[in-house]
């Protein structure tokens, strides 16, 4: 038993869970289809924004470079963080410097991932989470199990409780949409007040030093607009090379989370304001953020760095819509999630990702930039394998396996014995219980073989 | 037309099911292919492949290439193992140039039985009849990585008396995933579970699907709960041998 | 070494040739859009579920205060309005309103001029500049949105301003919402519940 079994285990034999999974990802995969139906040619928009991304990462640093001397001279100020520590240390110091004691958060995974929000902890900062369901896991002290729908594991009667003993002025009606007016209110005079905004970016724009942000509630901009500091932290793989290329990306990130066109704001900041506006920042900062992208880079999973944060992948996953986003164990759940999660946390602790897998391929034909996500989850498991750490048996079962495989004679010889003990123990045409096969029968019965193999049936027919 | 047609079982038929591959050669013969079923195969190395286990998985690779080689066509009644020919061994040879070479001609001549004999041979069951209703289970492999989608129905749709009945969520993930199903148990179970829900509801009388590990996923599923659904490879039908014992039935 | 040398050392690698940036987005697949309907196109946007934005036609731009106090009547608002500092706007008769610059936390209605609409999305496409401030435009519980008929463009691509770019450039497709809790939708989450779009028809 691993951390993940036993959290998936736990996700299982949570029927409100499975509910609230169904809910929201069964919701997804019904209005994506229709968004893909109705966009002339989806099929080739793939390969476009494959195309698009791939050329990004094979230039990358010139993209980062290009970046970085537009946004400066925008009036941006831009940092490198090698690692999550060294991009927590520079938000914090930003804050710091600017005297912040609180700070409003728009949704950001990287943030997530990065471990933001214990770090402004920590520096005694208080952090305001501005996006409802990132407000409603900071209320739960939880962290996201979806990377579009953070609190999708929270049902509505659990949200309207949380409200109830948190909000200073809590809905009356038991409605969803008296809670998010509830959450409007709360979070208002926070996010207006804060000292800096910090947010990610969905998408940075090469040529012009652009951070694209797309949102739906209008959160990010009312968090990013008032204060006099504005972080954005990104993941350097966000670059695009242009505004257009960027238009193409947009059409295919709504459709492909949401089945939208578009979300309702999808906004470009360029620099802090300018003299003369009324409103915005006085400070800009952008913090670009490795913490493992440049090895991903080197080491086979180039293709993972195409990913643009849709959430298609694990709306339309058997094993995710099963066991729900936090048995995953890591920032991001669902395929990507699987392929990520070793590579940003290490390969033992997650080897189970990789494998809790049927490689149907499903996650790879919806996805937006296809990214090859069963293949590259089964490079993992060749990682494993060849650095020892799948289960003894496992390697032995393999091992012998295939030591008789490659000898048909004893092959044939092989398959007669199994099949003769297999038949044994079976009444009838099937078998409820089987010794060392617990893991098929305990919830399936075993069909009973024939009582000859193909091999050795035909062989007979052939010599007669 | 007469092809010359090697018939690459598959360890799984083999050993659990033979009927399935007596009934792909039935068919192939009435579409005017000579059978042949070459003596070295035992099994194209899905396993080790599937668990990181690239060395054994190349090893297998090489033997079933040798066996198959020499035969103008390679048909396979599984869509996961002639996906895992056509579709993965030439990717084994990264850095063999000349195995890659004779991956890729094996490769390029395997096919999965329905394919082959819907769209090489152009051919339809005649004289066929079952009257059932039944639902198909599109297998992933074969779904995503050969396009096996239309065949098994044109080819279903010309026995008597058959009457297809969709099925809701047929081309979703039944949970078998080959050694998934016994590694993580409870996952495959719960969703093996909602297929088998999603089947009996159905009412059809019959299942069917193109590869024997999901149908012995779905199946053994099915018998647990109780279902009376009975299920059958979609060849051993379009071969005329569904009038036989279906899986779990036989003595 | 700084870190900013040490990733881009990891990332070393050529230059990308500008002509395969650029031959990317040759004709790029995107939503039909008719050119010679452009305002029925925009609308059909405006009044899909996902947008769920009103509109009005006025003739010229005397007939805005009228047309905005027809919708804050309709709407059962007080005819107080948070107004920006844009010249165009000074020529109108605004006595029968209440105006202010500055947008209130719980503001209720602000007005925005939209320098361009997209017909393939029915968004509304905003810059900041002294006479455009962007806060008052999400405070607000009605957003009400002047935009000529002759800057409805087709696509996406004609959305962005060219030349140097200003702090902030936004679209604006619709009201605020959210399906954060179980999926569900619901709107007016932070930022507008009401979007009410004015079309200038001169």
């Amino acid at each position: 038993m691993s951390g993940f079994t036993d959290r998936a285990d736990a996700a299982l034999a949570d029927p409100i869970l499975k509910i609230a999974v169904e809910r929201t990802t069964g919701t997804a995969e019904a209005k994506r289809a229709i968004a893909v139906d109705a966009f002339p040619d989806f099929e080739a928009a793939r390969t476009r924004a494959a195309a698009i991304k791939d050329h990004v990462i094979a230039h990358l640093g010139a993209y980062l470079e290009q970046f970085e001397a537009s946004a400066i001279a925008s009036g941006a100020q831009v940092h490198w963080a090698q690692t999550a520590d060294e991009a927590c240390r520079i938000v914090i110091d930003i804050c710091k410097a600017a005297g912040a004691r609180t700070v409003a958060r728009s949704k950001s995974m990287l943030g997530e991932e990065i471990g933001l929000p214990h770090a402004l902890e920590e520096a005694g900062i208080v952090r305001v989470e501005t996006d409802l369901a990132e407000h409603i896991i900071q209320l739960a002290d939880e962290r996201p199990s979806h990377i579009i729908w953070p609190a999708m594991h929270k049902t509505r009667e659990q949200v309207s409780a949380l409200f109830r003993a948190k909000h200073a002025n809590p809905h009356e009606e038991e409605t969803i949409a008296a809670m998010a007016q509830s959450a409007r209110r709360e979070l208002r005079g926070a996010m207006l007040g804060a000292d800096v905004g910090i947010s990610g970016a969905n998408f940075l724009i090469a040529d012009s030093g652009a951070v694209c942000t797309v949102t739906n509630e209008g959160n990010a901009e009312l968090s990013l607009v008032p204060p006099r500091v504005h972080i954005v932290t990104a993941g350097i793989e966000k670059i695009v090379p242009s505004m257009p290329h960027a238009i193409h990306m947009l059409r295919m990130l709504a459709r492909s989370a949401t089945g939208a066109a578009l979300t309702q704001y999808t906004t470009f900041y360029t620099g802090p304001k300018r003299a003369g506006d009324r409103d915005g920042p006085e400070q800009m900062h952008i913090v670009l953020v490795d913490n493992g992208r440049t090895k991903m880079r080197e080491e086979g999973l180039a293709e993972m760095l195409r990913c643009i944060r849709c959430g298609a992948c694990m709306n339309h996953c058997v094993v995710f819509r099963q066991i729900g986003g936090h048995a995953y164990g890591g920032t991001y759940p669902g395929p990507m999630g699987a392929v990520l999660t070793p590579a940003l946390d290490g390969l033992a602790p997650n080897r189970d990702l990789a494998h809790a897998c049927t490689l149907n391929g499903k996650c790879q034909e919806v996805c937006p930039v296809k990214i090859p996500l069963p293949t590259l989850l089964k490079g993992w498991r060749e990682k494993s394998w060849r650095e020892g750490l799948e289960p003894t048996s496992m390697r032995w079962g393999l091992g012998f396996w295939a030591w008789v495989a490659r000898r048909p004679a004893l092959y044939r010889l092989g398959t007669a014995v199994a099949i003769r003990a297999i038949r044994l123990i079976g009444r009838k045409g099937w078998i409820d219980s089987l010794p060392l096969a617990s893991g098929w029968t305990k919830h399936r019965d075993l069909p009973k073989p024939a009582a000859r193999s193909f091999m050795a049936q035909y062989q007979q027919e052939q010599r007669k | 037309m007469t092809a010359n047609v090697a018939l690459f079982v598959t360890c799984l038929v083999d050993i659990m099911r033979p009927r399935i591959g007596f009934a792909a050669i039935r068919a192939l013969e009435a579409a005017g292919c000579t059978v042949v079923v070459p003596q070295g195969q035992t099994c194209c190395g899905q396993p080790a492949l599937n668990s990181g286990d690239r060395s054994h998985a190349v090893a297998l690779a090489k033997q079933t290439i040798e066996a198959l080689e020499p035969y103008e066509a390679i048909v396979v009644p599984s869509g996961s193992c002639a996906g895992t020919i056509r579709c993965h061994y030439p990717e084994l040879f990264d850095d063999d140039a000349e195995w890659r070479a004779r991956a890729q001609a094996v490769a390029a001549k395997t096919f999965e039985v329905m394919a082959y004999l819907d769209e090489v041979c152009g051919w339809k069951p005649e004289g066929v009849a079952l009257p059932a209703t039944a639902t198909y289970h599109d297998s992933c492999s074969g779904l995503r990585q050969l396009g096996i989608k239309a065949q098994p129905r044109r080819l279903l749709k010309a026995i008597d008396g058959l009457s297809m009945t969709p099925l809701p969520g047929a081309e979703t993930c039944c949970g078998f995933g080959g050694t998934f199903c016994v590694k993580y148990p409870a996952i495959s179970n719960a969703i093996v579970g909602e297929k088998a829900d999603a089947i009996d509801a159905t009412g059809a009388d019959l299942l069917l699907a193109g590869d024997l590990g999901c149908l012995m996923n779905m199946a053994g599923k099915l018998h647990r709960n109780g279902s009376k659904i009975r299920a059958f490879h979609a060849i051993e039908l379009i071969s005329g041998m569904g009038d036989g014992p279906a899986i779990g039935e036989e003595a | 070494m700084t870190a900013r040398n040490a990733i881009l050392a990891r990332l070393k690698g050529p230059k990308p040739i500008a002509s395969e940036a650029a031959s990317l987005l040759d004709a790029p697949e995107r939503p039909a859009v008719d050119a010679s309907a452009l305002e029925a196109e925009f609308l059909a946007r405006l009044a899909l579920p996902s947008v769920n934005a009103s509109h009005d036609r006025i003739a010229s731009l005397a007939d805005l205060p009228a047309a905005i106090a027809r919708y804050l009547t309709d709407q059962q608002e007080p005819l107080t309005l948070c107004c920006p500092p844009d010249p165009r706007l000074t020529a109108c008769d605004w006595s029968a309103f209440t105006l202010h610059a500055d947008a209130a936390p719980d503001e209720g209605a602000t007005l925005a001029i939209a320098r361009r609409g997209v017909a393939e999305t029915g968004s509304l496409i905003f810059e900041t500049s002294p006479i455009a401030p962007m806060l008052p435009n999400f405070l607000t519980l009605h957003h009400i949105v002047l935009l000529a008929i002759r800057d409805i463009s087709p696509h996406l691509e004609d959305a962005p301003p060219p030349g140097p770019q200003p702090r902030a450039h936004y679209w604006i497709t619709g009201v605020s919402g959210t399906t954060d809790i179980e999926g569900t939708y619901v709107r007016g989450a932070h930022g507008p519940r009401f979007l009410h779009v004015i079309l200038l028809q001169e």
